[in-house]
């Protein structure tokens, strides 16, 4: 009987917050971007933006150049001679591979927007990696230190005919149980 | 004027010095007047640092063209509003300016701690005073900006002259946001200084207890509150005036600015460890060093070109002494940690893993994972080129590929660190905090994938955000119920008054609040469109829903450039919305161009328009770029969160104040329902 009177009310409630998060996601989905309309570059944009446009006045890449302070907001000259070559071998039926390591050839790794994942290159792909192993290593490391250091085993042990409790320890263990609970 | 900044810069320098060897001097021989006359030549010297820098801006004002510095960053046709940016648009007066916002940091806490904390403060007072020697020195001897201009003669020799007229000031900096965005970022950068002088102090003192964490909680809530701000303004101004429709390119100077912030944030976390538990001391100490020697790093990199950016200042030698004041930090750092290493022991022990504690340590972990994939990305091509000769680049998509996921960690523990009690969580409790948001999160993201969106990390990152922002609505309902029992006001006072007795606690989640709101902003890069369109008088262009149509061009001479405009008109459905005026401008002084970005904004998306110039195929006519950036928005509202967040958390806690009343006393709704539990005492509110 009890149990019954207990059930209602919960899952009213369940049924209330369905209600009020279906009506959350109906006015905030219009404020949502059209999802199928995310627009995919063209071939020679696409492969322009793993070159870096080498006109020595921007760091763009050629397929996104804009170049600030230009005559022309938009690609220089210099991106838009890279992606007419890209078009031409795209064109020809080269693969995106050839196509950019023939920038690679011609302008050395620099050309390249991110490094390449091997040789020296790939270290910069490395390096994060490592440090989150490194770091989860150390967290894994100061975790199990902090834990080996308890031992509960004695004091709950000792627990039953402990000596009274001073009040210096209370008002410390007080001040504790606040700050643990204030954040 | 001139000799006037460069006299009072060369005093400055001279009480520094006084302040730093009058200090040391004060510390080994405990003399109090010593120690006195120490802290007032620091406050002397912040004080000449204002007189210099209000020189300078004296000359700007007063069109000074004898001043080399202003010859170079100013003209007369310069808006008032300008001259004020003009002192940090070049290396001198930019260097000027650090030591200015620094001096206000300093003059702060010189004088709000003169009577308070005597064992500690003389340390403070030393290293502060180090720090400022450091860039007197530059203002004084390497990049001065009080220089008088100077041309060779006819024998050969330099003759100083005055010009009629300045080269005026880079079009990129003439946008109002410029004005305020340096200032921001560099009282971020500096206001570290604050905690480090105290961490340093605190060790080599072996000062007892955790006094200077709270001493120094508020400055560095400011500090990281300003750092912030300006990285968020410099996006915005990235957005609204480079006009490639992006706010954030990963440039060496934009990652400069980052690498403070994330070592900072993990500050702000890994310091209540300390002042709750006792814990991770060695850390936080480390973490405030590091902090401090990345805002000088990154000062470095914007400064010695030694990677290209678009926003570095020229080449100069000047980064040699970063470099070395860098390694001086650093083996001052090392030393005072191994000499006071046995001061930093923990005093507790990790009781459960399921803890606040290990969310922490995992908060810290991804944003100093962060934080080394940033550095290393930077730093990388310079790297390459010592060790295998050739320079390898690091563009934006190795940093996006590495941080994105990283950052999406990072917001799941944003919604799981606060959720957990400290010491230990119960499996109850997990069950109890958990599981809405659950629910919520994954419904959200089936909703969405349902609903045609199909990018994985927009997906992922829209379900965490409703993860979060559950968890941090139950936080405030759970406590505003409480208070709504007890006194019977609505949710919404209660929930207020819930934030203003805890300021600390939910002020930080407001800012996570804020932080979700960035992130959604984020997620809606992943659905930009763009079209480029040569365009004629009455031709129309189509992005998204918004058809563009081109009314016409006008030319507008103003004091300082001719801006060209565009006036096209915004059609959805054939209906007019809006005119826009995308705008370029021609700065006869200097011949350089710039752009004035028109952007149609709702909380949908950002509908941006650049007149990019006349089509450089040969026809003259105009080019229109248009982007549709969704969500855009949503960052700079959530920037706003996070600094009101941060104002809310440096707020004192409003707290329940135990007083006895007497018979007849006008007694409150809530002071009857305690007096009903406690009959002698009643509750009043009040302020700490």
């Amino acid at each position: 009987m009890i149990r019954k009177t207990k059930s209602k009310p919960k899952m009213k409630r369940i049924a209330l917050v369905f209600v009020a998060a279906s009506m959350c996601f109906a006015g905030v989905l219009p404020l949502l971007p059209a999802f199928g309309d995310s627009q995919e570059p063209d071939h020679a944009h696409r492969l322009g933006m793993k070159v870096r446009c080498m006109c020595g006045g921007c760091n763009d890449s050629a397929g996104g150049c804009y170049h600030v302070g230009g005559a022309f907001s938009g690609p220089c000259d210099t991106a838009k001679g890279m992606l007419k070559t890209i078009d031409a071998r795209i064109a020809k039926g080269d693969s995106d591979d050839l196509i950019v390591q023939s920038f690679v050839q011609e302008f050395g790794q620099a050309v390249l927007t991110e490094p390449p994942h091997n040789g020296f290159a790939g270290l910069a792909w490395w390096i994060p990696g490592l440090a989150f192993a490194a770091g989860l290593g150390l967290v894994i490391a100061v975790i199990s230190r902090w834990r080996k250091r308890l031992s509960p085993g004695p004091a709950l042990a000792a627990a039953g005919n402990a000596p009274p409790v001073s009040h210096e320890l209370l008002e410390r263990a007080r001040a504790q149980a606040a700050r643990d609970t204030e954040d | 004027m001139d000799v006037f900044g460069s006299f009072a810069l060369v005093l400055a320098f001279i009480c520094a010095v006084y302040a730093f060897v009058g200090g040391i001097a004060a510390i080994v021989t405990r003399h109090p007047l010593l120690i006195k006359s120490a802290r007032q030549s620091g406050i002397a010297t912040c004080c000449l640092i204002f007189i210099a820098t209000f020189s300078i801006e004296y000359l700007f004002f007063t069109d000074n063209f004898a001043s080399a510095y202003v010859v170079s960053h100013s003209n007369r046709a310069l808006a008032t509003f300008y001259k004020i940016g003009a002192l940090w648009a070049g290396q001198e007066g930019s260097l000027l300016f650090w030591s200015f916002v620094l001096a206000i940091y300093v003059f702060s806490v010189l004088v709000a701690y003169r009577n308070k904390n005597g064992e500690l403060m003389p340390y403070v007072g030393v290293i502060l005073a180090g720090v400022q020697i450091f860039f007197l020195t530059l203002n004084n001897f390497i990049a001065s900006p009080f220089k008088a201009l100077a041309v060779p003669g006819a024998n050969g020799a330099m003759e100083f002259v005055a010009r009629s007229d300045g080269n005026g000031l880079t079009p990129l900096l003439q946008y109002p946001e410029m004005v305020i965005h340096p200032p921001h970022l560099y009282s971020g950068y500096t206001g570290f200084t604050i905690p480090f002088a105290f961490a340093l102090a605190a060790l080599l003192a072996r000062y007892p207890g955790e006094k200077w964490i709270h001493l120094t909680r508020k400055w560095t809530m400011i500090a990281w509150g300003f750092q912030t701000a300006g990285i968020l303004l410099g996006a915005h101004w990235a957005y609204a005036v480079l006009g490639w429709g992006g706010y954030w390119g990963w440039d060496p100077v934009e990652n400069a600015s980052l690498l403070p912030w994330l070592t900072g944030t993990a500050f702000l976390h890994s310091v209540m460890m300390q002042e709750k538990r006792g814990m991770m001391k060695v850390w936080n100490v480390w973490l405030v060093f590091s902090t401090f020697l990345l805002c000088i790093m990154g000062t470095f990199l914007t400064r010695s070109g030694v990677v290209s950016s678009v926003h570095a200042f020229a080449q100069s030698n000047i980064g040699r002494w970063f470099v070395g004041f860098l390694v001086v930090i650093f083996l001052t750092c090392l030393v005072a940690y191994v000499k006071n290493r046995d001061y930093l022991t923990s005093e507790n022990q990790l009781d459960s893993v399921v803890s606040r504690e290990s969310s922490f340590l995992f908060n810290n972990l991804v944003l100093l994972v962060s934080c080394v994939a940033v550095l290393s990305g930077t730093l990388f091509p310079v790297l390459s080129e010592a060790v295998s000769g050739s320079k390898i680049s690091v563009g934006a998509p190795f940093f996006n590929k590495v941080n994105i996921p990283l950052g999406l960690f990072l917001l799941f523990l944003t919604g799981v660190g606060p959720l957990l009690a400290w010491r230990k969580t119960s499996a109850e409790s997990l069950k109890r905090n958990f599981a809405w948001p659950l629910i919520l999160g994954l419904i959200g993201g089936a909703a969405l994938f349902f609903a045609g969106m199909r990018e994985f990390y927009a997906l992922l990152c829209f379900s965490l955000c409703i993860f979060v922002t559950t968890t941090i609505l139950m936080e405030f309902y759970r406590g505003a119920k409480v208070i709504r029992t007890r006194s019977g006001a609505s949710f919404l006072t209660s929930a207020i008054e819930l934030t203003m007795r805890n300021t600390r606690r939910y002020g930080g989640y407001i800012v996570h609040m804020g932080m979700v709101l960035i992130f959604i902003g984020l997620a809606g890069a992943a659905f930009t469109q763009n079209v480029q369109k040569e365009m004629q008088q009455g031709s129309s262009m189509q992005i998204g829903k918004y058809t563009l149509v081109l009314q016409g061009l006008d030319t507008k001479p103003e004091a300082n450039y001719t801006g060209h405009r565009l006036i096209v008109e915004v059609f959805v459905a054939n209906k007019p919305i809006m005119m826009l005026y995308p705008e370029r401008r021609e700065f006869e002084t200097n011949g350089e161009t710039g752009t004035m970005v028109a952007i149609y904004s709702t909380l949908r998306e950002d509908l941006y328009v650049v007149y990019a110039g006349q089509s450089p195929a040969g026809s003259d006519l105009p080019v229109i770029h248009a982007y549709l950036n969704p969500l855009v928005k949503w960052i700079w509202f959530g920037g706003v969160i996070v600094v009101f967040g941060t104002l809310v958390a440096l707020m004192p806690n409003r707290r329940a104040v135990l007083v006895l009343t007497g018979a007849g006393a006008k007694q409150t709704a809530g002071e009857t329902l305690v007096r009903g539990m406690t009959p002698s005492v009643t509750i009043r509110e009040g302020h700490d």
